[in-house]
């Protein structure tokens, strides 16, 4: 009944590097089109530099282009702050700019069955743009290091690198829990949405 | 911007997560806004009788003995002989009644609440619509009446870059490694275990597309195989090395 034979059809360029094994938690790789990236709970805190980015500033980076409109102003503002804090990006425009321009929010560090996380979301406007897991730790549990890894893809399809295409959507991998509807509930919440 | 096409995003925050809805070409403000308030009220019903974060869920109340299936609303049987369907189609790989902590048909339920969201905007006079939930994808119709739509694959080691792009007349459902914590659960040597960092199945509906999805993520290759015979299924793979593995007939969309 087999209709012919399944086949390998390629391979993710350098993806056996990111996949191997940590021992601490790594952040999503997301230097795509914006330069060096410092991974989120880096050691090294409230460091201004411009090279210093998070997931959210790098959607941001990457919509300011494609709209072109302003720049990397998030970026420069934003304080990256020490691990497991829930402030771990400051809603930079959230009070001067209600529903407009790219705006990121965190929730709070809430329980889940590993340990705790918090949920960060990046909106343009009232369009969220991406829900990423801001922190999250569970006393060295490989299996939240695999959380840690993925963002779920609640994302515009132009937030995504790989602008050679016109897309609609985007699937991938996704993490739903109690603990992480509610820090996404109050990350919502302050933008308004 | 310009590279994007939907033109009208609604969201529902329900089932522990946002569902989006896109409507495309839509011509109809007033069906659109009924349809999204049907859809909505579905989909946190749906969130209401399942949800196994809900302790007085009628699910959560089966799980613990506490009422029998005929106490419960009757589409919970309805989700579990579609489990059990989906469960013979992949050999077991796929088995809500192995789960630690009695049966729990989670693994079907985002997808066939999506596929029964978007039922809510047929005949609705738009081009087509996708719904999203949180990366189980359900659509119908096109960005335009004579276009398909594209779907990108995110890599599972970062979701900001696609792996793959698909042409989608259907569905499309993703799973992997980050859903360990959630179900990826091996009902054979009872471990939580992946065989493959990310699993994508196409067809026709959402709610097997998930499930076997779950069941390719855990089984690899044989799961493959048996989603290659099952009739408007396609199925993609890829491994920890980066390596991808699709059935003949899966809908890439290559350069």
């Amino acid at each position: 009944m087999k209709r012919t034979p399944i086949v390998a059809v390629g391979t993710v360029v350098g993806l056996a590097s990111v996949l191997s094994f940590h021992t601490s938690p790594v952040k999503l790789n997301l230097s795509a089109s914006a330069g060096p990236t410092t991974s989120l709970p880096a050691t090294t805190t409230t460091t201004k530099s411009s090279t210093t980015t998070s997931p959210a500033t790098t959607t941001t980076t990457k919509k300011s282009g494609t709209t072109g409109t302003t720049t990397v102003a998030p970026t420069t503002t934003t304080t990256t702050a020490a691990p497991t804090t829930t402030t771990t990006v400051q809603p930079t425009t959230t009070t001067t700019v209600a529903t407009t321009g790219i705006r990121t929010a965190t929730g709070p560090l809430v329980n889940y069955f590993y340990g705790q996380l918090s949920v960060k979301v990046t909106a343009n406007g009232k369009k969220i743009t991406a829900v990423t897991i801001a922190s999250i730790s569970d006393g060295g549990n490989p299996r939240s290091v695999q959380i840690d890894q993925y963002a779920i893809p609640v994302l515009e399809p132009e937030a995504v690198a790989a602008q050679s295409y016109s897309i609609q959507s985007v699937s991938g991998a996704s993490y739903t829990s109690a603990g992480f509807a509610m820090s996404l509930q109050y990350a919502l919440k302050k933008l308004g949405i | 911007m310009s590279q994007v096409d939907a033109s009208t995003r609604h969201l529902i925050d329900v089932m522990g997560t946002v569902v989006t809805v896109d409507l495309f070409e839509c011509h109809d403000d007033d069906g659109a806004r009924r349809a999204l308030e049907r859809a909505s009220a579905l989909l946190h019903d749906v969130d209401r009788v399942f949800s196994t974060y809900k302790d007085s869920s009628p699910v959560s109340r089966l799980r613990r003995g506490e009422v029998s299936l005929g106490e419960t609303p009757p589409q919970v049987a309805d989700v579990l002989d579609l489990c059990q369907r989906a469960k013979s189609l992949s050999a077991g790989w796929f088995d809500p009644w192995a789960l630690p902590g009695g049966v729990d048909p989670t693994g079907y339920v985002k997808g066939w609440a999506a596929q029964l969201a978007l039922g809510e905007f047929r005949g609705l006079a738009a081009s087509g619509v996708i719904v999203n939930a949180a990366g189980d994808i359900a659509t119908f119709g096109g960005p335009s009446p004579d276009a398909v739509f594209r779907t990108g694959i995110v890599r599972p080691d970062d979701s900001q870059r696609l792996a793959a792009v698909v042409e989608l007349r259907g569905c499309l459902a993703t799973s992997g490694e980050a859903q360990r914590g959630a179900h990826l659960f091996n009902p054979f040597t009872r471990e939580f275990s992946g065989a493959v960092a990310s699993a994508s199945v196409t067809g026709p509906d959402l709610g097997l597309c998930d499930a076997l999805a779950t069941a390719l993520s855990v089984g690899g290759h044989d799961v493959m195989v048996l989603i290659d015979n099952i009739g408007e299924y396609e199925a993609m793979t890829i491994d920890a090395t980066g390596s991808m593995r699709a059935t003949p007939g899966f809908p890439f969309v290559r350069d």
